[in-house]
């Protein structure tokens, strides 16, 4: 099949833009779903995706769609909709030519709107603008289109006005990916060369790698390399998503489908990577793609250390489906032996987090998330720090550096003063100002990562009502006065309850985690002294006076098995603690240092 | 059949009597007020589940079990009949009741029963007396008249001291007082008038209880209200300390968290529980330890009385637990008598070896002063005492 009848593109949008709704509009237009068949966000296949509003991973479709008497291939790549999935959406929209920008007219232009049109743009996709629920009584639809005129350069006369719940305005939509996206180049006759833009693990076929053939083609039992790898395989099942698996004996240039060669588990192929043949491959793999940047760490300890090869076994789960996530082993002196894992960003740990309690029976106790730091030492080494606990002394580090992003946040403009001043407390340096319409405005920022990673966005809602939305990009690292606050539980230092922040607010800091600590950490038999330390030195403490009274006044006959089932739950409590010495610290502890409110 | 089930020293017969004639606020046991039952339906009810339940193989002494009867003897070593107030019954339902034990178990080591101090006079309990009672436990819980109103107790101070020396003068010796402390409004001071007066009336044992907050009593839900406010947690210890330190001064030996005996005058009955060993409960709500299994009676009067009449089993609940289980429960009750675990018999009694077994609390809570450890036995320690739920917990699962 000629190229010139194939559209490859995306879908890219704000959270709750209506990406989604839009994508089950086109397959059910091009009769891939029938109404009664038809679930809701066909794409998102995972519970909790579905749950959040959030697709976690790229899926790939493929329609049929007439047009002037011919039928066109469409192949529909999904993309995540949130700032910490930047990676995949990157990913995805190298494997196309084009992409549907997607803006609620309610909402109009948003953080992840320009983030998601820079990454097209990088990826080398056409645009299309598109303004969805204009059926709302409270689109406004022409203010939207002047937003993405002004922002991202899309002419507004050129953007499509739709309800991807009604339908309205798809077809033509779907016109305009035919006439107005470029087909893929036809190259194939040339050495084969796939992409490998996304993977899943299916407990029975092993894994399934989701593939863009650029040149040449797949075949059935071909024997193929990964480049990257060096791996060889046999193809044992080509296909594309209809949306099931429909295999086919052929993928040609141009084309998206799946792959699967026998290759057992995710950690066997990486994502980006260039499928060639084995007897006649190409000379270079296609330009891969970035790995996943872990910005974010944390350790994670079982609840009860014989629980360890447990959480392994959930980590490697885990990690089958998604390659971005990573662990570790990790000792730590206070909470014994656990993982350090890396995510892309803090929704992405909270997924990961999620999957683990549902998928997994098994207490976990979980450190504040940090960001990774670089340290040059007085030796001349790099070193790269993801937990506080391996920072070298002092002594021997030169140079302390952390990460730094790009900041964009969209805002009404009466919110302004609010943010500005959040930004300041957070050491964000404002860059510039760009008022998208009259009441509207982009601040765009340099941010310290570890200043924006935990709770800044909650408090930005709340300072802006919850109008404000912000996305980031990782720009480098840059050196900072930062100093490592530690904490002392009962006289015993504990790692894991360290911090890094920048001197200037140590002492507050500390301070502060003091009280959060004496808060979250219950009352014991007896009293708990907690210090903090900067630099070696005790700046503050506090302690937690014991409990006085804690026992059953009446134990007789009848009340036996009620009462041992308050003693076991009781101790089930203590148990999901952490032990350090004898004092048990719950979980929300490790995360409460992190709390800067007031 | 697991032998070692049955392999126990001694076993206690328990009759709950659920009627009160009005319910106190802080009450969490399973009781209705009197007028709303016939009484004599109730006591030949609780006549017939006995009788069934006695003609049970399970209810035969371990000997007769084994083939050897020994006639005249009582397989119930203690008997209890509690409530509810047992002393809101008719004379007669009571007598009858009382008569009918009797005349299946003469003679047992103990025969207790529980009495409002507002619903004896020396009549009623000297026809007590001579149906066989040895105990009498009243229920006093203060000497303030305030707390007693807070309470919603219908009885005055007065009727304490009367009820005590109407006791001794029908012959009781064996009278024990149940106090309750950390009424809301009492004082340390209020407290100590309450133990001293207590002392004073020459009573044989005080059991002192802390105020439970039972769920889904009125006192609950004034607290939930905010209507209540709960003594402070360290003035309740404060009286908790007090009342060890008077009673003991006053030759009354701690021995169990709540409970205090001058030398040869603890509670039978109660050290059974303690000690682990079967019990039958009978009546509405009764709960029962026997051939290894722990069940609870229908908590309804009506349904009670229809099912004994109807032949229906009056089991509302049953639970049997595993060797593990029962050492754990073993251990948890044992733990609350001062003279803790005593190991030759847990050994015996559960076939665990208790130091072993918990090893791991023992060792944590023995640095913590908790824990104290003899050859012999294994016990709190005073320090333990006021917050023993926090150690005891780790020695209900393993």
């Amino acid at each position: 099949m000629s190229t010139e009848l194939i559209r490859n593109f995306s879908i890219i949008a704000h959270i709750d833009h209506g990406k989604s709704t839009l994508a089950d509009r086109i397959m059910e237009i091009t009769g891939l779903v029938s109404d009664r068949e038809k679930k809701d966000q066909l794409l998102d296949d995972m519970d909790i995706e579905r749950e959040r509003g959030i697709t976690i991973k790229a899926s790939a479709v493929t329609m049929n769609y007439e047009h002037a008497g011919k039928t066109y291939m469409l192949n529909l790549i999904d993309t995540p909709g949130h700032v910490d999935f930047h990676y995949e959406v990157s990913r995805a929209l190298t494997a196309c030519e084009g992409a549907l920008l997607v803006v609620d007219a309610t909402q109009g232009v948003q953080a992840q709107t320009v983030a998601n049109a820079y990454l097209a743009t990088e990826a080398g996709a056409e645009i299309i603008g598109v303004i969805n629920k204009v059926d709302l009584p409270s689109a406004q639809p022409d203010i939207t289109a002047e937003e993405i005129e002004h922002v991202l350069g899309i002419k507004k006369l050129d953007c499509f006005h739709i309800s991807a719940k009604t339908g309205m305005g798809v077809h033509e939509l779907l016109d305009a990916v035919v006439t107005l996206l470029p087909p893929p180049p036809d190259n194939s006759d040339k050495p084969t060369a796939a992409l490998v833009f996304d993977s899943e693990c299916d407990e029975y076929r092993g894994v399934i790698c989701y593939v863009r053939v650029f040149s040449g083609e797949l075949n059935i039992k071909q024997k193929i390399r990964f480049m990257g790898t060096g791996r060889t395989h046999l193809i044992t099942e080509l296909g594309k998503f209809t949306p099931k698996m429909s295999p086919v004996e052929r993928l040609s240039a141009g084309e998206v489908g799946y792959v699967i060669a026998n290759v057992r588990q995710l950690s066997d192929i990486t994502i980006g990577d260039t499928i060639t043949d084995d007897a006649s491959p190409v000379d270079k793999p296609l330009p891969g793609y970035v790995p996943p940047m872990q910005m974010v760490f944390s350790d994670f300890y079982p609840g009860n250390n014989t629980d360890y090869p447990n959480l392994r076994l959930a980590f490697e789960k885990l990690a089958l489906n998604d390659a971005s996530f990573s662990f570790i082993p990790q000792n730590s002196p206070a909470l014994g032996f656990g993982f350090r894992c890396g995510f892309l960003g803090l929704l992405h740990m909270e997924i990961v987090q999620e999957r683990l309690e549902r998928e997994n029976d098994i207490d976990v106790v979980q450190t504040a998330p940090t960001v990774s730091y670089e340290v040059i030492t007085t030796d001349g080494r790099t070193l790269k720090i993801d937990s506080p606990s391996d920072l070298p002394d002092t002594t021997q580090i030169e140079e302390l550096r952390e990460p730094y992003v790009r900041l964009e946040i969209i805002t009404t403009t009466d919110t302004i003063g609010g943010i500005m001043q959040l930004s300041e407390s957070r050491r964000c340096k404002l860059i510039k100002t760009d008022y998208l319409s009259q009441n509207r405005v982009m601040m765009q920022y340099k941010a310290p990562l570890a200043e924006i990673v935990y709770d800044f966005y909650d408090l930005l809602k709340g300072i802006s009502h919850g109008y404000a939305t912000m996305d980031y990009e990782f720009i480098g690292f840059e050196v900072g006065d930062l100093v490592k606050i530690n904490i002392l539980v009962n006289k015993i230092p504990v790692d894991a309850l360290s911090l890094i922040v920048h001197r200037s607010v140590a002492e507050n800091r500390g301070r502060k985690m003091l009280v959060r600590l004496r808060k979250a950490i219950p009352r014991h038999q007896f009293e708990i002294p907690l210090q903090v330390a900067i630099g070696g030195k005790i700046i503050a403490r506090e302690s937690i006076k014991p409990f006085r009274k804690d026992v059953t006044a009446k134990l007789y006959g009848g009340d036996v098995t009620r009462k041992m089932k308050v003693l076991k739950r009781q101790r089930e409590g203590k148990k999901r603690m952490k032990n350090i010495g004898a004092v048990q610290i719950p979980q929300d502890a490790f995360m409460s240092i992190l709390d800067t409110s007031d | 059949m697991n032998s070692k089930k049955h392999d126990f020293k001694s076993a206690g017969l328990y009759v709950h009597i659920p009627f009160c004639q009005t319910k106190c606020r802080y009450c969490g046991f399973y009781s209705e007020p009197i007028k709303k039952h016939s009484s004599q339906r109730l006591i030949s009810a609780i006549i017939t589940e006995l009788t069934e339940k006695r003609g049970q193989p399970a209810l035969l002494a371990p000997s007769v079990v084994e083939g050897s009867n020994v006639e005249g003897e009582s397989f119930f070593q203690t008997i209890y009949i509690g409530g509810g107030s047992p002393s809101c019954l008719p004379t007669k339902q009571l007598l009858r009741l009382i008569g009918e034990i009797t005349s299946q178990w003469p003679k047992p080591e103990e025969f207790t029963i529980e009495v409002n101090p507002g619903q004896v006079n020396k009549d009623i309990l000297s026809q007590l007396r001579t149906a066989g009672v040895t105990r009498i436990s009243i229920g006093a819980q203060s000497f303030a008249s305030e707390e007693l109103t807070f309470l919603g107790r219908r009885h005055s101070v007065a009727d304490i001291g009367r009820a005590v020396r109407s006791a001794k003068g029908v012959g009781f010796d064996n009278i024990g007082l149940d106090l309750i402390f950390a009424i809301p409004g009492s004082t340390l001071k209020s407290w100590k008038h309450s133990l001293r007066s207590a002392i004073d009336l020459g009573v044989r044992h005080i059991s002192a209880y802390a105020l439970t907050y039972e769920e889904q009593t009125p006192l609950q839900k004034a607290v939930e209200t905010g209507k209540v406010t709960p003594v402070d947690e360290e003035t309740d210890r404060q009286m908790y300390e007090m009342t060890i330190d008077e009673l003991e001064k006053a030759g009354f030996n701690q021995y169990e968290i709540s409970n205090f005996a001058k030398p040869g005058f603890e509670c039978k009955h109660n050290l059974n529980y303690w000690a682990n060993n079967p019990y039958l409960g009978i009546g509405p709500a009764a709960g029962s330890y026997w051939q290894g299994k722990r069940t609870l009676n229908i908590a309804d009067i009506k349904k009670y009385i229809d099912g004994v009449e109807q032949g229906k089993t009056v089991t509302a609940e049953s639970e049997t637990p595993d060797n593990i289980q029962v050492a754990c429960e073993t251990a948890v009750l044992n733990l609350r008598r001062r003279c803790g675990i005593i190991l030759d018999e847990f050994k015996t009694q559960t076939g665990f070896d208790a130091a072993k077994l918990f090893a791991e609390p023992i060792g944590k809570y023995k640095k913590l002063g908790l824990i104290r450890t003899t050859s012999k036995r294994l016990c709190l320690t005073r320090k333990a005492l006021p917050i023993a739920d926090s150690v005891l917990c780790d020695f209900s699962t393993t």
